[in-house]
Parts: C-alpha cells; sequence; structure tokens
C-alpha cells in the first residue's frame, strides 16, 4: 500500500506542474499574507539603497577576495570541500552507505557572543544559551538583502512561525536576493553566489533565529544546486533557472505534498471521530479542512500551550470553517485526551530514529494518548526529515526569551505582589527609597523575576517524542511507521 | 492560620471566622453554605479549617445529653455542607471525623462500664481481645476496605503529633494505644485480610443497606451509651477532640515537612507544580540542610498567578498582611534555584528530573488523588521516565470516598481564564473547556507523605480505617 501511494506521489507533483504558479498560495496561515509582502516590498521599494549596497558588497567581496584568494582557492579545489560558514550539506556523492549516515556537526554560532549580564546558568541548558536572538536589523552585515532583513524580524517575532512557512518565506527572499545578484567580475556565479553572497544572509537569519530543520534542509539544496551550474552558464540564464528551481522546489516539497498528506490524512478520519491536536500546523489545518470538506462529521479538540497560543489562531480557522472545535489548554490535556478518538499532529523534523521533534508539549498529548492507545499520527512533508537524531529534548533544543511566558496580562496579576516582595530585592532595584503611592507597571514584574537571585524562568521551543508514542507518519510519499523515516529521507535526498 | 480571603471587607474564611464568635450556630451553618457555594472559601485547607470551627460550635450549643442526637445533630449539618460543594471532599472529611469523635467518646465510655481497666487503656484493650469482632465484621461484609474500622476499631489519631517524635511518624499512633498494641492490631488485621476480598479492588456500593442497616445498629448503641452513662461529659469531650483535629490541621506542614531530609538528597533536581503551601514547606524544610535545584511547572491558567507569587515571595497573592504571624521565606531567599517553567515543558525536563512532588486537592481511598490540573500529566510523564513521584498531604484529605465515577470529583472553572470573554467571536463558536483537577490513579504515585509518615499508595486504605468509622463513611 505504502509502495502504491508513494509511486502516486513522485508522479502527481509532474501532473500539477502546471496550476502551481507562484510558490505555495499558503504555506501556512501566519505566512500568507507576509511573505509576498516580504519578498516584493524589498527590491521594488529598496531598489536604490539597496544598489548602492549591492555595489559595496562587490567591492568588498574582491578586496576580501583578493586578501584571501590562497585560502579562497584551497576552497574551491573540491566538490567535497565545506564551504566556511560551516553549514553542513549532504555528500554531493554517496560513498558508502555508513557515511551518509554520519551526524551533522552541531551548527555553531561563530562570534562567541558575550555572557548576558543577567544570571548565566541555565539550568541543564546551558549549551544553547548562546543561541543569539537578535530583535533589530542593528549590526546586520550590509551584504544582508532587504528581504532577507525584513524577514529575520518577521522570525524574530514569531510574526512567520512554523518550519514550512520559514522555509517557503526564506526561499522567496533568496530568489530576491538571487534575482539582484551580479557576479563580481573575475569570479562564476557558482563559486561566488553561495559563499560571498547567500552566507551573510544565511547568518543574518540564524542570528534572528535559529535556522529550523527544513530551512537547513532547503539552504543545503539550494547550494547543492548553485554548485551544480555550469560555469559556462550566462549569469542570466543561471540565476533565472535558479529561481524556477527554487519555485519547483517550493511546489514539488510543499504544495503538492501537502495537497497529497491531506490526501492520504482525511482518509484516517472517520464518521463521528474525535481528532485532538497541539498547537497548530498548517498541514493538519488543510487536512482537517479537507475532511470537513468532504462530509466527514466529527469535531475538532485543539489542545494549545503558552506563550505563542499558536492553537487559538488554528482553532479560529477551523471553527470560522464550520468545524465544531473545542480548546483546552496543556495543563488540561488528560481530559483532552479522555475524549479523543484519534491525535494528528504536525511536525517542526522528523529525527532519523523516528523521533519527533515538534513544537514543546507534543509529547505529553502525545504520551496521554499512547497511554489509551489512541492511535497517534503525525503528517510531515519529507522535506522535514533530516539525518539528525535525538535522544531527549535536551540536547538539541531552541531556547527563546524567558520573558515571552509572562504576557501583559499575566504580567498586571502579578502587580499586587509588590508589597510582598522582600526588602533586599527593592533595595537592589533602586525602589525603596522611592517608594511612593505610585502605581507599579507590569514593565516592573519581569525586573523583579530577573532581579531575584535564584529564580529563572525557562523556555524552549521543542521537544522531542519518542517513536514508540507514534503509529503512523503521513507524507507525501505515503504513510510509514516511525522507523521508516531514515529510509525516506534517504531516497528524497537522493533525489535532488 | 487564615487565608483564602484578599480583604477583610470581601466574604471568605476570615470573615466566617470572626462571624462564627458571634453568631449562633444555625446562621453560621447557612452562611458557611453560601460561602461553599459561591466558591468563596474553597481549596481543602480553609475549608477544613471553616468546617472544623462551625462544628466546634454547633457541638457547644448542643442541648443535652444524648450521644444519638448529637451524631444525628452533627450529620444533618454535615449532608448540608456536602451537599453545598460535594467536590471540596475535605467538608465531608471533617464532618466524618467529628462523628468519629462522638462514637469514640461512646465507646470509651461503654468499655469503661463493663471493664475495670484504667481509662486511658480502655480504648483499646478490650477491643484488641475477640470476643465482639466477629460479629461486627460479619455485619458489614460487603464493605471491605472500611470493615477494618470495625474489625479492629482503632481511634482515630486526633490528638496533637506534636507530641509524637519524627521517628514516631513513620507508624500511625493510635489514640492512646501503645505502640506496641497498635503494631499487634495491624498484624492482626493481615493475618485476617485473607478471609475478605481485597480491599483496593473491591470498590463495592458503599450505599448498602447493609451501611443503612449498621446506622441504626449503632444508634441503638448510642442510645444505650445515655442511658448508662450519666456522669460522662460527652459535648466537652468532643470539644477537647475537635480541639486536637484543629491543631492537627495547624501542625500538619510542619510534620510533613519534618519528614523532607529522608527524601530530598543533595543535588536533586525537583519538579513541582502549582502554589500549595504544604510543598513549599517540605521543601524549606530539606533547604536548611541542603542544596537542590526546584522546577517549578506554573500550572498555567489557573494558579499561575499564585505560581508566582510564591516563587517570588514565597506566599500565594491572597494573603492578606495580617496573616502575617508566620513569615516564611521563599525558596529561592533559601538559596534554593527555582525555574519556572510553562506547563508544556514538563516532558522535555523530565528526563534530568530526579523526583516530583506533587500536591493534592483530596487523596482517595484507593490510593489514587484529585489535584490541580497537570498533574496527571505530570505523573504520567514522570511515569514514562521513571521518576519518582512523591504526594505530599496532610491526612485531613485523606478520604474514604471511592473514586467510583472520576468525573465526578472534576470541577470546572472559568473557561474566561483560558480565553478572554473579550475575545467574543473565538469564545462563541469554539467550546472552552478549563477543568480545575485532574484525577491521578494510584500507580502513578510512589509515595505519599502525610503528616504522619511516608505511606505507599496501596496503604492508604489502611490510614482510612483508622481514621473514619464505617458507620460514617455514608453521611
Amino acid at each position: 500500500m505504502s509502495d502504491a501511494q508513494s509511486a502516486g506521489a513522485v508522479q502527481s507533483p509532474a501532473a500539477a506542474t502546471a496550476p502551481v504558479a507562484e510558490a505555495p498560495a499558503q504555506p501556512s496561515g501566519e505566512s500568507e499574507n507576509v511573505t509576498p509582502a516580504a519578498a516584493d516590498s524589498g527590491p521594488k521599494k529598496m531598489s536604490a539603497a539597496e544598489l548602492k549596497k549591492q555595489k559595496q558588497a562587490e567591492k568588498q567581496a574582491r578586496r576580501a577576495q583578493t586578501k584571501a584568494a590562497v585560502p579562497a582557492q584551497s576552497q574551491q579545489n573540491g566538490p567535497k570541500s565545506q564551504p566556511k560558514d560551516n553549514i553542513p550539506r549532504p555528500m554531493p556523492i554517496r560513498t558508502r552507505p555508513s557515511q551518509t549516515n554520519e551526524p551533522m556537526p552541531k551548527e555553531v554560532k561563530r562570534e562567541p557572543k558575550k555572557p548576558s549580564p543577567k544570571k548565566t546558568q541555565s539550568l541543564f541548558f546551558g549549551h544553547l544559551i548562546n543561541q543569539p536572538r537578535q530583535h533589530s536589523m542593528v549590526g546586520a552585515s550590509k551584504d544582508v538583502h532587504p528581504a532577507v532583513l525584513a524577514l529575520g524580524l518577521q522570525y524574530s517575532s514569531y510574526t512567520i512561525c512554523g518550519s514550512t512557512a520559514r522555509m517557503v518565506a526564506m526561499l522567496i527572499a533568496f530568489k530576491a536576493v538571487i534575482e539582484s545578484y551580479q557576479t563580481p567580475p573575475g569570479n562564476s556565479l557558482a563559486r561566488h553566489l553561495t559563499s560571498h553572497h547567500l552566507s551573510p544572509q544565511i547568518d543574518y537569519l540564524r542570528s534572528c533565529r535559529p535556522l529550523s530543520i527544513t530551512m537547513g534542509n532547503a539552504i543545503r539544496w539550494l547550494k547543492d544546486v548553485i554548485i551544480k551550474i555550469d560555469p559556462s552558464t550566462p549569469e542570466a540564464d543561471a540565476k533565472r533557472d535558479l529561481v524556477t528551481e527554487i519555485d519547483d522546489f517550493i511546489r514539488d516539497r510543499v504544495t503538492v505534498a501537502d495537497k497529497l498528506i491531506a490526501e492520504n490524512g482525511f482518509k484516517k478520519i472517520e464518521k463521528g471521530d474525535v481528532v485532538l491536536t497541539y498547537a497548530s500546523s498548517s498541514i493538519v489545518e488543510k487536512t482537517l479542512v479537507r475532511a470537513h470538506k468532504e462530509g466527514i462529521p466529527f469535531t475538532v479538540i485543539v489542545v494549545d500551550s503558552k506563550p505563542l497560543f499558536e492553537g487559538k489562531q488554528l482553532a479560529r480557522k477551523l471553527s470560522d470553517q464550520g468545524l465544531s472545535v473545542k480548546y483546552l489548554l496543556i495543563t488540561s490535556a488528560s481530559h483532552a485526551v479522555k475524549q479523543a478518538t484519534k491525535v494528528l499532529l504536525g511536525a517542526h523534523a522528523m529525527m532519523s530514529n523516528g523521533r519527533l521533534y515538534s513544537r514543546v508539549g507534543t509529547a505529553i498529548v502525545s504520551m496521554l494518548a499512547h497511554a489509551q492507545t489512541l492511535p497517534v499520527i503525525v503528517l510531515c512533508e519529507s522535506v522535514k526529515f533530516t539525518e539528525r537524531v535525538a535522544l531527549d529534548s535536551i540536547v538539541g533544543n531552541e531556547l527563546a526569551p524567558a520573558d515571552e511566558i509572562l504576557s501583559e496580562s499575566e504580567r498586571k496579576a502579578l502587580l499586587p505582589l509588590k508589597d510582598h516582595l522582600p526588602d533586599s530585592l527593592l533595595r537592589k532595584l533602586g525602589e525603596k527609597e522611592a517608594e511612593g503611592p505610585r502605581k507599579p507597571k507590569t514593565g516592573e514584574v519581569m525586573k523583579w523575576i530577573e532581579g531575584s537571585d535564584n529564580l529563572q524562568m525557562l523556555q524552549i521551543l521543542y521537544d522531542v517524542t519518542p517513536a514508540e508514542y507514534i503509529n503512523l507518519v503521513i507524507t507525501e510519499y505515503g504513510s510509514l511507521p516511525p522507523s521508516s523515516v531514515p529510509v525516506v529521507h534517504r531516497l528524497s535526498t537522493d533525489k535532488w | 492560620m487564615a487565608q483564602g480571603a484578599t480583604v477583610v471587607t470581601t466574604p471568605g474564611l476570615t470573615s466566617f471566622l470572626k462571624s462564627l464568635k458571634t453568631t449562633p450556630a444555625d446562621p453560621s451553618v447557612d452562611y458557611l453554605i453560601a460561602l461553599l457555594k459561591r466558591r468563596q472559601i474553597r481549596s481543602s485547607r480553609p475549608c477544613a479549617i471553616a468546617t472544623t470551627a462551625l462544628l466546634l460550635r454547633v457541638v457547644g450549643e448542643f442541648k443535652g445529653r444524648d450521644a444519638a442526637k448529637l451524631v444525628q445533630r452533627i450529620r444533618d449539618v454535615g449532608r448540608l455542607l456536602v451537599a453545598a460543594q460535594p467536590r471540596e471532599v475535605v467538608v465531608g472529611n471533617i464532618v466524618r471525623r467529628v462523628l468519629g469523635l462522638v462514637r469514640e467518646v461512646v465507646d470509651e465510655n461503654m468499655d469503661s462500664d463493663t471493664n475495670v481497666t484504667n481509662e486511658t487503656e480502655a480504648g483499646s484493650q478490650p477491643e484488641a481481645s475477640s470476643p465482639r469482632r466477629p460479629v461486627l465484621s460479619s455485619s458489614i461484609s460487603t464493605f471491605s476496605p472500611l470493615h477494618y474500622a470495625v474489625a479492629e476499631p482503632m481511634h482515630s489519631s486526633f490528638q496533637s503529633e506534636a507530641t509524637f517524635d519524627s521517628a514516631d511518624l513513620s507508624r500511625r499512633p493510635p489514640l492512646t494505644a501503645s505502640h506496641t498494641t497498635s503494631l499487634g492490631h495491624s498484624l492482626f488485621g493481615l493475618f485476617s485480610h485473607p478471609e475478605t476480598p481485597s480491599a483496593s479492588n473491591t470498590p463495592t456500593g458503599q450505599q448498602s443497606p447493609t451501611g443503612k442497616g449498621l446506622t441504626t445498629l449503632n444508634l441503638e448503641r448510642l442510645a444505650d451509651f445515655n442511658k448508662s452513662n450519666v456522669n460522662v461529659d460527652l459535648k466537652a469531650e468532643v470539644q477537647d477532640g475537635i480541639k486536637e483535629l484543629q491543631d492537627e490541621l495547624e501542625q500538619s506542614d510542619e510534620l510533613i515537612a519534618a519528614n523532607a531530609l529522608e527524601h530530598i538528597h543533595a543535588n536533586e533536581i525537583i519538579l513541582t507544580h502549582t502554589a500549595s503551601t504544604s510543598v513549599q514547606k517540605f521543601l524549606l524544610a530539606a533547604a536548611r540542610k541542603r542544596k537542590f535545584t526546584v522546577v517549578h511547572a506554573e500550572t498555567h491558567p489557573l494558579d499561575h498567578t499564585a505560581t508566582y507569587g510564591m516563587a517570588l515571595t514565597g506566599k500565594k497573592r491572597e494573603h492578606t498582611p495580617s496573616d502575617e504571624e508566620e513569615t516564611w521565606k521563599p525558596l529561592i531567599a533559601a538559596g534554593i534555584e527555582v525555574y519556572v517553567i510553562p506547563d508544556s515543558h514538563v516532558f522535555a525536563i523530565m528526563s534530568r528530573v530526579n523526583k516530583v512532588i506533587l500536591a493534592t486537592h483530596t487523596v482517595l481511598a484507593n490510593g489514587g488523588l484529585v489535584a490541580a490540573s497537570g498533574a496527571a500529566m505530570i505523573a504520567k510523564a514522570a511515569k514514562e521516565h521513571q521518576t519518582p513521584v512523591v504526594v505530599v498531604s496532610g491526612v485531613y484529605k485523606l478520604s474514604p470516598v471511592y473514586p467510583f465515577d472520576i468525573a465526578d470529583l472534576i470541577e470546572y472553572g472559568d473557561a474566561g481564564s483560558v480565553v478572554p470573554y473579550d475575545d467574543g467571536d473565538f469564545v462563541d463558536k469554539v467550546d472552552v473547556e478549563a477543568p480545575l483537577f485532574d484525577y491521578v490513579p494510584a500507580d502513578l504515585v510512589d509515595l505519599y507523605i502525610t503528616n504522619l509518615g511516608g505511606h505507599a499508595p496501596s496503604f492508604l486504605y489502611r490510614i482510612v480505617a483508622d481514621h473514619y468509622r464505617t458507620e460514617d463513611i455514608t453521611l
């Protein structure tokens, strides 16, 4: 059955080529009205500034090149040599099967951030603390394209959130980057574009928020495509080819893949089912809407969690479609699971050991569902598959700023605590003297928490769900058990 | 010990206790019913304090020497209170224990009539001898876990536990009985165990006719007591008992905390949730000697404000400055690192956690518990990671109720705390739920720590038997 389905998956992208023109219509809810703007506004509005920037960049690049002629040369003498930026790419030639599975080196940030003036210890997440999180374009390298600058801010503010949406938005921005790129004289596009023009963009994006697995996959694919460009191709043609390649990638790996997954996924929903989902996933949304359009009577339970409340958006969208939706928070997960008959989950990534890397809290929901022998189904495009493996949620994760945990209203609710705060803390914050009848402001709450020794808040973004909690992974290649993830990953990367 | 009222003007525990001094019993009963119904007194401890205070008043105003009538009166008040807020199981617990007090006084005096032994030993000695036992146990063979209360009528330990040192706490000291006899009792109980269906898995209906028959049987006994005892001041003895119960409520946190060092080792990582005074004091007691790390799940949306209050100041927000006779520091001031995490992080963190300490709302006789929502997923995640789960609870929260229908015990709270009502569009279309409690089955719990010491969940039925009379299970 899985064979037949995967065969269908391979064929249908070709069949569906025609209607898919401009990237994904909706790569994900959040990004749909944002990404085109980001992509368009860049080149059009700021073209003057951009040109200037471009020239400067070129000048700099030329200077850099002459200076570092030797290392640059040595860097280019083989397809196997990695570019400087330390982003791993798949081996172009598959030598031995054992080698392809070798774990990627963890992406390390180059310049060591100076330890934050705040408390440095962070339970056992100290290794993640150097992950940068930039909320402004101050200090961004001047090579960074305006479209990418805007995108980075959207990443760091969670305006564009969700691994597929982030990847698609990035590729669209890269299209603009490539279109405005000009190879400096004496260089070939294939050699120069990746290392000198794309890398600063990627570094900037990474400084806004650590790259998602899908973004890493897409970047690796893009670099691979670029390096394979015949140096004799005229620059204009090469650029045009690249842009179409990117469009095709988005179409094949996301748009059509989503359609296929929704097509396969909705068949799993039966009459009278109560489908539980956690947080928000664009592909789960599509599947549920598809099933609803198909006329299957079922209800949905959305379980959600602080601080992003992504599930709220999903619940809103689904109820707008006319579905009957129930909304609970993760603390009530055990109640929610009791009422459910099926669990559909989205993914951030599928690890090669069959574990699901997804929004923090997913593991709890799947654990509870597994305990009740509910089927747990993961909907996941194969672009989210990674050769990385993980045992727990601690080694590889993304640390988010802790102050996001407390929303404005929650801070307000904490204000009456002020009378009870220890004097030492108030003195430390310099408030004891200025004591008056003035009303405390909500911003102070974070200061109290930061000011208190030993007290910290902690927020990570993902967790790892053990493979045994997952019954089925639906991809565009068909439905498979989590143990087949590495096989499919191998298949899909070979095709690139 | 007063808690629960934000301002003196809002009705709550403090205002109730104040009014109780001047108001007669009947209006006070009505007042407490109203407060319970309006959730102005909520959560276990305030409910327990209010109920004991009220019953003290009720007993104090009781006229006459008729034990049966006193039992009837307490039972009537108890029924009203329980009906007002059935999910505050603690109210029923306290009523049952006061009823048990009355019966104990009756029993003691009956025995002292028939036996010539001195009064203090009268309670336990004659009953340890078998003659009366078979008769009684046969009369209620259906309700198995609690028939021990009759098969072996040990007295509730209403006395102040302060008299026991921590070494004794691991045992359950029955009132007036020496420790050796108590050991004899439990061994005796063990041997007689196989005759009856297993205690933990036979939650048969407690509203069985036998129970009622027993009640009448017992009332006859109480009536007998009436005739035979003229010189016993029933009222005064019961009042003393209730005062001891109040002491127990007051001291239970300290007694629980006395166990802390036996359970927390150096550099441990401990996960807890919600804002609980018992857990806080437990951890503080350990913090005096040892360094460890606390990971605190904030229990959004129902308790997170109190959780942050607890972490920052050591007190829940509701505490008024007037309660400050017993101030205690927050854990962070004791040099303990506290990490507040959103509840969704529990599974991710659990693999590094050494111990989970849960606060509870009610402990049930089968070893399961009802706790703030989120407890079930924490306990389950701990089980999946083989992390021990310790539940900290005063004995007064231990209820003889069996969870026949779990859904009955779960109260649903304000959905506006999940999605604010100003998001009218959303609230209109989407069904938002906010359960206040979770039921945690007994197999997810590894250890209970009460003011009597540590117990396995499977042993709790025995403590229930020590504290409640079978006759009173059905109020």
